[in-house]
């Protein structure tokens, strides 16, 4: 009976350690690291320095990130050659070209994005095989990192670093199926005690502004397209769509995001006139690849442009299998 | 610093292969020489994209087996060969648009100068105007004035556009507006 009691005792003065060594456990957990991490680049405020690299391309970069009065706002500046930046306050965002004109993406209504974190947690774990690979250290700070491989050929893998202590995304490379780094980003410097305000994120004075403005999608026909796509590789999903133009005397274009929670790519679909010699062509430009091809379908020609950050090979393979509903169109 | 310390920093920064402390030395130096360092830099890109079949950097196959032996003389063994491996496909890495451009080039009808001399009309049709091109290489015409004017000088719209959505509904944080602002910052060199 003592001895039962004994054990009883231990037992209970033991699990409360076990729990919390539990819990430090899942702490560093991979998919719970990325579901953190989703969370601190979006709620904390941090500035600092990063470099982006792709191919021979090299760009150093100020980055701003605060959340003022509910509002999330976030400010890149591009530190070398030309400057370009780009602001984002919540859902909308602008960008400041190296000629100081300034493009607008509105924020649309209607559509609202579903919560990252929710994403993370249920598109994640199919298409890939998330290992956490052991400790490093990036601008001066602990990090852990993470391999995130691909278990098919559609999709890139990843390496990210994540900072123990505030859980932001301090490096990441995205690297395709032979190894290769398709890109790299790498903070070289981080301050998470950063100060910021609203004037911060204040615009410059433009020389000329050009919105890319949402339109009403049942306005034109193809905001009522739906596109019939026989083959999609496993774990895509459609997660936004819009129509929008660069101004009144354009056609607006639709725009139909799909991702699998990590990768995304977009098909752009415009209608084009006989007229028109559209190219269909290839182009990359570091991991993404723009693909566009020509659509004829009865009295209708469509312009599809796939723009992603996926192999080349499935890109193409997307569009290909890419239709425009017959119904849908006018 | 001196040229040939400038030299082996850029090189190994692009190939990823510098610690934090020597990338953090590259941040302060610049910031001491200014503009002038990044140009130069920038410069070498710029002559890469439009000479797109002497491309392929003149000290590759130097750098290659400098960086081989730096790694060798570090590692040996089994951990010594997957160094190795990792060095090779690091410094291919850097050269991977070369690649590109290179083949761009030969697909466009084997005329090497083609590429650089297309005229700027052909280039916007394509999707990402004049980023590298693999492309199928029909003649095409724009489509209206206004859009050519538009498009001339700014990252592709389409970029913009998947950007926005791939920040919004990807997993990499900002990366993909570090993408779209690295792209139209070198837009305009082009």
């Amino acid at each position: 009976m003592l001895r039962r009691a004994a054990l009883l005792l231990a037992l209970l003065t033991l699990l409360p350690a076990w729990a919390l060594a539990d819990t430090a456990q899942s702490g560093s957990e991979p998919r719970s690291l990325l579901a953190a991490m989703a969370e601190a680049n979006r709620s904390l405020d941090f500035q600092g320095r990063f470099v982006y690299m792709h191919g021979n391309e090299l760009s150093t970069m100020k980055v701003r990130h605060a959340v003022i009065n509910g509002h999330e706002y976030e400010r890149l500046t591009h530190l070398d050659g030309q400057l370009a930046e780009l602001i984002r306050r919540d859902d909308q965002v602008i960008c400041i070209h190296p000629d100081r004109s300034i493009t607008r993406l509105p924020a649309r209504s209607g559509l609202a994005p579903m919560p990252f974190q929710e994403r993370l947690d249920r598109a994640l774990p199919e298409q890939y095989n998330v290992l956490l690979d052991g400790e490093g250290r990036v601008a001066g700070r602990e990090a852990w990192q993470l391999r995130i491989a691909p278990l098919d050929t559609h999709r890139h893998g990843y390496r990210l670093w994540i900072d123990r202590d505030s859980k932001l995304l301090l490096k990441s490379e995205m690297v395709d199926a032979g190894g290769m780094v398709l890109e790299r980003m790498e903070f070289v410097a981080l301050d998470t005690t950063a100060r910021l305000s609203a004037d911060d994120f204040a615009a410059p004075e433009a020389a000329m502004e050009v919105a890319i403005e949402g339109v009403d999608l049942g306005a034109y026909p193809q905001g009522r397209l739906e596109l019939d796509i026989e083959w999609l590789p496993a774990g895509f999903a459609v997660l936004d769509r819009d129509l929008r133009r660069a101004d009144p005397e354009h056609v607006p274009v639709s725009a139909l995001a799909y991702g699998d929670g990590l990768a995304s790519f977009t098909l752009f679909v415009e209608p084009v006139s006989a007229d028109d010699a559209v190219e269909e062509g290839l182009s990359r430009m570091g991991p993404t690849v723009a693909v566009s091809r020509r659509l004829e379908q009865g009295d209708s020609i469509w312009l599809v442009t796939l723009v992603g950050e996926i192999p080349q090979a499935t890109a193409e393979r997307v569009l290909a299998a890419t239709r425009v509903q017959p119904d849908s169109a006018p | 610093m001196s040229t040939e310390r400038e030299r082996e920093l850029l090189s190994s920064l692009l190939d990823g292969e510098t610690s934090e402390l020597e990338t953090r030395q590259i941040l302060r130096d610049l910031d001491d020489t200014g503009a002038a360092l990044w140009q130069r830099w920038q410069l070498a890109g710029d002559v890469a994209r439009k000479q797109p079949v002497a491309a392929v950097p003149a000290d590759f196959n130097a750098r290659l087996s400098a960086a081989l032996k730096d790694e060798g003389q570090a590692r040996n063994g089994w951990l010594g060969s997957i160094a190795r491996t990792a060095v090779a496909a690091s410094v291919a890495a850097a050269t991977v648009t070369v690649g590109w451009q290179y083949w761009g080039a030969q697909q466009a009808g084997d005329t090497p100068g083609m590429v650089a001399s297309a005229p700027a009309v052909e280039a916007r049709s394509r999707p990402f105007g004049d980023a590298f091109l693999v492309g199928q290489g029909l003649t095409a015409t724009p489509r209206s004035e206004g859009q050519r004017l538009e498009a001339g000088s700014q990252v592709n719209p389409l970029m913009l556009r998947h950007s926005e959505m791939a920040a919004r509904h990807g997993g990499q944080g900002m990366v993909p507006y570090a993408r779209l602002v690295s792209a139209d910052a070198r837009q305009q060199d082009k």
